[in-house]
């Protein structure tokens, strides 16, 4: 096992350095393999542009009608690849999402008085990160000091988070939550230069995630962990820590993804995030995470990301029936695999 | 050999599916009734789902309903939408002792054979909101779900003068209520306003899809008139945050103005009625739907037949190839009828 992810992990630093040459090469490739995604999204582009000429190539529809709604999306891919570089799956990230603003906000305007509620209502964000945060290190403290299955355990978790938000909540969705809570008004509305906040935040995460990945000594650790985690560990690297932080990691940004949708929404749905963990996987393996860890990059995750969001906005445009909606989708996403396998020319895992 | 490792990637995923799958179907074992499991003639309630206001409504209208009515409850169960879980909640309920079973199936064509069963057992079943398609029921209690496609269709229709564009929020098609919304919505929209343009964006109920369609659509048809979503709960917030920030909130009078009806009667819909954020809604009665419910229950095991025609509670009973239909009456509410009390949207 070990040595199939080593052959198939030829960004591992386990590696000894390569005589000259060898590395430009490999450098060329995995940079084709971030772009590979990118001329299935110029098609999109160009039949969006087809079907409304007039508005679709226009700044403010890019960016409020497409990107504006894959903000949340990017976020969860962005804790999803990360988990996946590590080589573990967490599945549970879709239920941090409905949970962790339905805690956060629960506090601050629900009809309680458990712990001291109501708390003040700049405490959402900080409480929902920390909720986040928290169920990372729970996930964390299975996976690595227990040695569960990182599958298995956040399936579970996954399914007990969404009962225990329904428990928390009555099953009601929480409302009208622009009007009480500042937080959520500017994180839902407030621009800067004209593009809306979350979109800043999308833009600013990934930012950092591509600079530590590529350039810290803890993001190389992640991806030789992933790579070959035996390998790391006699490399010196503490394998446990860098996937336990890799857990806390992904279950804040999932949190503060489902704060930004609950932003967007105004309010917190009982069943906010339901379903998500398949198009986060889809997005993230489209955009070239590997399953099976130590390969892929955050820039090749995120157009996985506007791949997506981009084929749903022009089916919209495209007016396709609602009855064969779903099938298009799936069709047009096998389209987008295969035009991205011919114009990078590199196979696909 | 990277492929192996992702095809057991894949594998194991599609195990665990099966797994839980076949853990549901497993329940599917028919369970003998308990020789007099709890008393006399206690009633067995399945609820539907425990994620949508609407039918949180319904499940905190049970208990003070069954009193109302006066009957013994045996259990709650929840199926959480799923029909696997209806059948094993059935048995259990049967089990434990339930006369009759007051259930709310959403998969209307799955849970036929169950009803057969029961029937055999000779145990009442009322089905509440929806009409199985086979399997005898004693009783169907729902509101027409085409007169809310209609009744929308309508209001929005007269308001734009018959023309204009409109954008309809579908529920999900697989279910039966969001079907006869979307279908009587179009034929009304098609015969008696062909002026006007409908948008239909399926939503599966997720507010978020909702809204992504409704940014898209105001961007490339910024002259739509007409909003008609198939749920309260799950629409009503992020439609009202899209208008908001797009400046669109304006009373009726103002030229701009977007109507919108909205279906289900809960009390955030009638506050944003009240404040003119909304225009309309149709109320789906959660209490009647519990009172009736229980009410038909009772009737089942003191061995009365129903009888077709009008009731006495303002509503008429049809009959069914499958058993009887009591279609309660769904009124429109403005903001003429918000403040009325009889409305269930502001009991409490």
């Amino acid at each position: 096992m070990s040595e199939t992810l080593a052959v198939g992990a030829p960004e591992a630093p386990q590696r000894p350095p390569r005589p000259t040459g060898r590395p430009s090469k490999r450098l060329r490739l995995a940079r084709l393999r971030d772009l590979a995604l990118v001329p299935p999204i110029i098609a999109l582009l160009i039949y969006g542009y087809t079907l409304k000429p007039d508005v679709f190539l226009t700044k403010s529809y890019l960016v409020d009608t497409v990107l504006k709604y894959q903000t949340e999306l990017a976020l969860v891919v962005l804790a999803e690849a990360l988990v996946l570089i590590v080589g573990k799956f967490d599945l549970s990230l879709e239920s941090v999402v409905g949970i962790a603003p339905a805690v956060a906000v629960f506090l601050v305007v629900g009809q309680t008085s458990m712990l001291g509620a109501p708390w003040p209502t700049w405490t959402v964000l900080p409480v929902a990160l920390a909720f986040g945060a928290l169920i990372g290190v729970f996930n964390g403290l299975l996976v690595v000091r227990f040695k569960l299955s990182a599958f298995i355990v956040t399936l579970a978790m996954l399914i007990a988070l969404r009962g225990l938000q329904l428990a928390i909540v009555g099953g009601a969705t929480i409302s009208n939550l622009a009007n009480r809570i500042p937080t959520i008004d500017n994180l839902g509305s407030l621009r800067i230069l004209t593009v809306p906040l979350s979109i800043w935040i999308v833009v600013v995460a990934f930012a950092v995630g591509v600079v530590v990945l590529g350039y810290t000594r803890f993001g190389r650790s992640i991806y030789a962990v992933g790579g070959n985690a035996d390998a790391a560990r006699a490399a010196g690297i503490r394998v446990e820590r860098v996937i336990w932080v890799t857990f806390i990691v992904a279950g804040a940004l999932a949190a503060l993804a489902g704060l930004m949708l609950s932003a967007r929404l105004g309010s917190v749905a009982a069943n906010q995030g339901n379903g998500m963990i398949f198009t986060v996987f889809a997005a993230a393996v489209i955009g070239g995470i590997s399953l099976d860890g130590g390969k892929g990059s955050l820039v090749g995750a995120l157009t996985g990301v506007v791949l997506l969001g981009l084929i749903q906005n022009v089916l919209t445009l495209a007016q396709v029936k609602p009855d064969q909606i779903q099938a298009v989708n799936g069709l047009v996403i096998l389209v987008a695999l295969v035009l991205a396998r011919l114009t990078s020319g590199k196979a696909q895992d | 050999m990277t492929i192996g490792v992702t095809a057991r990637g894949v594998l194991g995923l599609s195990m665990a599916v099966a797994l839980v799958a076949s853990a549901a179907a497993c329940s599917k074992d028919s369970a003998e009734p308990a020789a007099g499991g709890g008393g006399t003639g206690s009633v067995g309630v399945d609820l539907p789902r425990a994620d949508s206001d609407f039918w949180n409504a319904y499940a905190s209208y049970i208990t003070p309903k069954a009193g109302e009515v006066g009957v013994e409850l045996t259990a709650q169960t929840n199926s959480q939408n799923d029909i696997q879980k209806v059948i094993s909640n059935v048995d259990s309920l049967v089990t434990q002792g339930a006369k009759a079973l007051v259930i709310a199936p959403q998969d209307t064509g799955a849970i036929g054979p169950k009803l057969d069963e029961l029937a055999q057992k000779k145990i009442p079943v009322v089905s509440v909101d929806t009409r199985p398609d086979n399997g005898s029921v004693y009783m169907v209690v729902r509101a027409d779900n085409r007169a809310y496609g209609t009744k929308a269709c309508e209001f929005l229709g007269e308001k734009l003068g018959g023309r204009g564009k409109v954008i309809e929020f579908q529920g999900a098609l697989s279910s039966i209520n969001g079907r006869d919304r979307s279908e009587a919505f179009k034929e009304c929209m098609t015969t008696k306003f062909p002026g006007i343009t409908v948008f239909e964006e399926p939503t599966e109920w997720e507010g978020s899809k909702a809204q992504a369609a409704l940014e898209t659509r105001l961007s490339t048809d910024p002259d739509i008139k007409g909003v008609y979503m198939q749920a309260g709960g799950v629409f009503l917030d992020p439609t009202l945050q899209v208008l908001k920030q797009r400046k669109l909130l304006v009373p009726p009078t103002d030229p701009r103005h977007i109507f919108i009806v909205s279906n289900d009667g809960i009390p955030q819909e009638l506050d944003a009625i009240r404040k003119g954020e909304i225009d309309a809604t149709v109320s789906q009665p959660a209490d009647a739907y519990a009172q009736y419910g229980l009410y038909w229950a009772r009737q089942a095991m003191e061995g009365v037949t129903p009888k077709e025609g009008p009731t006495d509670h303002g509503s008429s009973v049809i009959k069914l190839p499958n058993g009887y239909e009591d279609q309660l009456p769904a009124p429109l509410i403005t903001k003429d009828n918000v403040d009325d009390p009889a409305l269930w949207g502001n009991k409490k």
